[in-house]
């Protein structure tokens, strides 16, 4: 009865052979809200129509050639600590400020998930966030630091990661959360030298500590002006000595030894392994992580057309990738709001999604979330299941016009068939729908009558609340 | 067997409203007959995790060693502020109250625990403390291995459980799914409310055959099952226990409040696992680790006090462990980095307290961190042999001698 650890969640049976080549398989709606789990949140039901009506090449097209969204508002600045401002304030007022300002920065990219025209430059943000994980509640980063960090990595989402990391290094949020803003010659602070190759590139094992102490000494006087608050190389406080790294002795900076370490063959492997588990499934094999080690070292660290391959490749839509995955909380959030047409979050959802494990900007460390069978223990679910509960009593279920009750009251069977087929794609077992149409048509334990006129809205929330504690609902 | 033993616990006073089926008739088993305690089925291990490596040195702080002080010119802490244990070591001068335990005789401190060839990620340095592995990596917890082989009842659905909101590594069984449990205010279902919701809930045939295959699939199943019978039945089977001592206002203070609960209570759980930190201090260590290292010594006093008022204090023995101890010299930022030896304590009312191992020398320091003294799996092996009366080999891989801390 007890599956706690198996020695693997690698699914079994073997790797497609050409797993990266295209898929010419048939195209269903099922394989279209497989795409659209993985390379977004999901969607609406209308998504997964629209994209089952296009062609894989097409669909896929569409993901990755997204429209601009450099438009999108930024946040509400409520915490400012310019000068003038913040003589203003006294110490509890700005606790109070910064509560608030996290609060609108986690619900500012909530909403602009749920909303974006471009799910898969969302995803692959919350991915990079996952990656470079930073937190807003320490460190004194505060205002919109987070937000500017947010915005680097959306911006380089499908673009060049060596590059990314660069940005990275100088940005004012990653070096007040790995200590690097105050790392001076004479002292050098490894904590940033350490977490760039151990997590952020190279993997454990691909350096030695004399390399994190001599990589420490060239990001020294890496930091930031206190007045602009923009990237500052103080150079007076910058170790100019040589430094052995990685094989290699010269006079480096921060730079330069971003530079060595993407030179590396473990980088694109940390990338392949890390983007697989996100995307495909865990625990992937050496040689399919091999293969799309190559894929990005032949594209220079350019994610564009290594996402193009991965989303239309065999593997992808293989049976083992197949709800192979456990969604992520932010994941099961944002798809359920899209699955029932809600387009705002709420401010509980905070609280929600903290339950679950996984609040955007307060990674648990800067190892990010580790995910997969991570996500799940009876604490974490019960939380998920309580989200599905209180959506479906919520007031916008009662005002949306949803697929849910749209047309009126039917049949517990044709209810049944229209939440499997919306909520599951058909992924449920016929004995368990069974106890669904029990439900609606008002059997078992406290009966209150058949489906009717009167009691039809009420036990398709019920019903859909059921529908979603169905294993299928957790996994992508 | 077991149902013959159930009826004794019944008899003996301690029968529980659980309505399920037969579910928790192996947890009374485990009960022992009121004024009996001891017995190895009865003790509880309660492992206190302080996450993010706690600086060793100003936790026993070596005020006896002149080293210390050169190397801490900010951050070392004056020899009369010190809570003296001996004229070489004293306890941080925000453990009062632990002090107090430790003249008590209830407190075991561990000098210098730490593992061969010490990795200095937080990641990989953890996973060895809790998989007690550190020449290569495992997936179940070195309290997943002694759970899977103790040969524990396999419908109880508390024989461990961890206060966190994600299952700590040490934890993961092959066997045996272990709840984890943030808050009792969050563990409940809140359809439960609903009688005709709950009723189709738990009717939900999750194991039945489903249209895919997926490597998660019966982890899912298995975890919704519990997570709906679970929290259903903990509430009541933990509401008749009265605290007994007043907690600190802190989140380690609310765990250590709900372990004694869950303790008092009986339902046969032999660990429980709490979390402490983040400890993770590089820059501006002194603000933090006081914070941090005062509300476990309040902590856990409240916590003995407590047991104790339930004549539980003897039966509960409690570890703390770090991923490792910083770094002896202090950096620019007023901070530790991370660093490799630190102490380990053992609490509780059935231990001879004390000093155990060396205090690590600051005069030859491994590129300039403190090495060990004392392999912390001898640690562990002390607690599976002398505590829960198991061999160590099912347990860890290799020999490691025991501590006379338990006896």
């Amino acid at each position: 009865m007890n599956a706690a650890a198996p020695s693997t969640f690698r699914p079994a049976g073997i790797l497609p052979a050409e797993p990266l080549a295209a898929y010419q398989g048939a195209w269903s709606s099922r394989l279209a809200a497989h795409l659209l789990r993985r390379a977004g949140f999901g969607g609406s039901p209308s998504d997964v129509q629209r994209y089952a009506g296009l062609s894989c090449a097409d669909a896929v097209a569409a993901l990755v050639h997204f429209p601009p969204t450099d438009g999108y508002p930024e946040p509400q600045l409520i915490d400012d600590e310019t000068p003038g401002m913040a003589a203003m304030v006294d110490k509890d007022q700005r606790r109070e400020l910064r509560k608030q300002q996290q609060l609108a920065n986690v619900s500012w990219w909530l909403d602009r998930m749920l909303a974006t025209p471009a799910p898969l430059q969302e995803k692959m943000t919350l991915f990079l966030h996952g990656h470079f994980a930073t937190a807003q509640s320490t460190k004194d980063i505060y205002g919109l630091d987070i937000v500017v960090q947010n915005e680097l990595l959306r911006r380089y989402a499908l673009g060049n990661w060596r590059e990314l990391t660069h940005y990275v290094a100088r940005d004012r949020a990653m070096l007040k959360w790995l200590d690097n803003a105050h790392s001076v010659k004479a002292h050098p602070n490894e904590n940033f030298a350490r977490e760039l190759m151990e997590l952020f590139t190279l993997g454990i094992g691909n350096y030695t500590e004399t390399d994190v102490r001599e990589s420490a000494r060239a990001f020294t006087g890496f930091t930031f002006d206190r007045q602009s608050g923009q990237f500052y190389f103080n150079d007076r406080q910058h170790d100019d000595g040589p430094k052995t790294f990685l094989g290699q002795t010269g006079n480096f900076n921060g730079d330069d030894i971003i530079e060595i370490i993407f030179r590396q063959t473990a980088a694109p492997k940390l990338f392949a392994s890390k983007l697989l588990a996100f995307f495909v499934y865990s625990d992937p094999e050496p040689e399919l992580v091999d293969a799309v080690a190559a894929l990005i070292r032949k594209n220079a660290f350019v994610m564009l057309p290594v996402m193009s391959t991965l989303l239309r490749s065999n593997v992808f839509y293989s049976e083992r990738a197949y709800r192979a995955l456990v969604k992520s909380p932010v994941e099961f959030v944002i798809g359920t709001y899209q699955l029932f047409g809600i387009t705002q979050t709420k401010p509980p959802v905070v609280g929600a999604l903290n339950r679950m494990g996984q609040l955007p900007f307060h990674p648990p460390s800067v190892k990010g979330w580790d995910g997969g069978s991570q996500w799940l223990n009876t604490q974490t679910v019960i939380a998920r299941e309580n989200f599905a509960s209180s959506l479906m009593a919520a007031p916008e279920m009662k005002q949306s016009d949803s697929w849910l009750t749209q047309g009126g009251p039917t049949s517990a069977n044709d209810a049944t068939f229209r939440l499997a087929r919306t909520i599951l794609q058909g992924d449920a077992s016929s004995s368990s729908l069974a106890g669904v149409a029990e439900y609606l048509d008002g059997q078992g334990t406290s009966a209150g009558g058949a489906l009717s006129g009167e009691n039809f809205e009420e036990r398709m929330h019920g019903a859909a609340y059921l529908t979603m504690a169905m294993p299928a609902y957790q996994l992508s | 067997m077991q149902r013959r033993r159930f009826l004794i616990g019944s008899l003996a006073g301690l029968s529980v409203a659980a309505n399920a089926q037969n579910l928790f008739g192996a947890a009374l088993a485990q009960a022992p007959l009121p004024g009996l305690p001891g017995g190895a089925d009865d003790r509880v291990l309660v492992v206190i995790n302080m996450q993010g490596g706690n600086d060793g040195l100003n936790t026993v702080v070596p005020h006896g060693m002149p080293e210390y002080y050169k190397y801490r010119p900010t951050l070392g802490i004056a020899p009369g502020d010190v809570l003296q244990i001996d004229r070489n070591v004293g306890f941080n001068p925000v453990m009062k109250s632990f002090k107090s335990m430790y003249d008590a005789g209830n407190v075991a401190v561990v000098q210098g625990a730490g593992y061969p060839s010490p990795d200095h990620s937080h990641f990989r340095s953890t996973e060895i403390w809790q998989t007690a592995e550190p020449e290569h990596y495992e997936t179940t917890g070195w309290v997943g291995r002694y759970l899977d082989n103790a040969e524990l009842p396999e419908n109880n659905l508390f024989n461990a459980v961890a206060l966190a909101p994600v299952l700590p590594e040490l934890m993961i069984a092959r066997r045996v799914d272990v709840p984890a449990v943030a808050a009792l205010a969050g563990f409940g279902l809140s359809s439960d409310r609903n009688a005709s919701q709950r009723g189709a809930f738990a009717a939900i045939d999750r194991n039945a055959g489903v249209p895919f295959s997926s490597p998660y699939l019966s982890t899912v199943a298995t975890i919704e099952d519990h997570a709906q019978r679970g929290s259903e039945e903990l509430p009541k089977l933990i509401a008749g226990y009265t605290t007994s001592a007043s907690y600190p206002a802190t989140p380690l203070g609310r765990s250590l409040a709900l372990a004694a609960q869950i303790i008092g209570s009986r339902l046969g759980t032999r660990v429980i696992y709490v979390q402490h930190g983040s400890f993770d201090t590089h820059a501006a260590q002194k603000g933090t680790q006081d914070r941090l290292l005062g509300e476990f010594s309040d902590g856990v006093k409240a916590f003995y006090d407590d047991l104790a008022a339930h004549g539980n204090d003897k039966r509960v023995l409690t570890m703390t462990f770090s991923e490792f101890g910083r770094r002896v010299a202090e950096n620019a930022s007023r901070g530790t980095d991370h660093g490799e030896a630190a102490p380990m304590f053992l609490i509780g009312g059935g231990l001879r307290g004390g000093l155990y191992g060396e205090h690590p020398s600051l005069d030859t320091l491994d590129n300039g961190d403190a090495t060990f003294n004392v392999d912390f799996r001898s640690v562990y092996a002390t607690v599976i042999e002398k505590w829960f009366g198991r061999p160590t080999k099912d347990v860890i891989a290799g020999t490691f001698p025991t501590m006379p801390i338990l006896v």
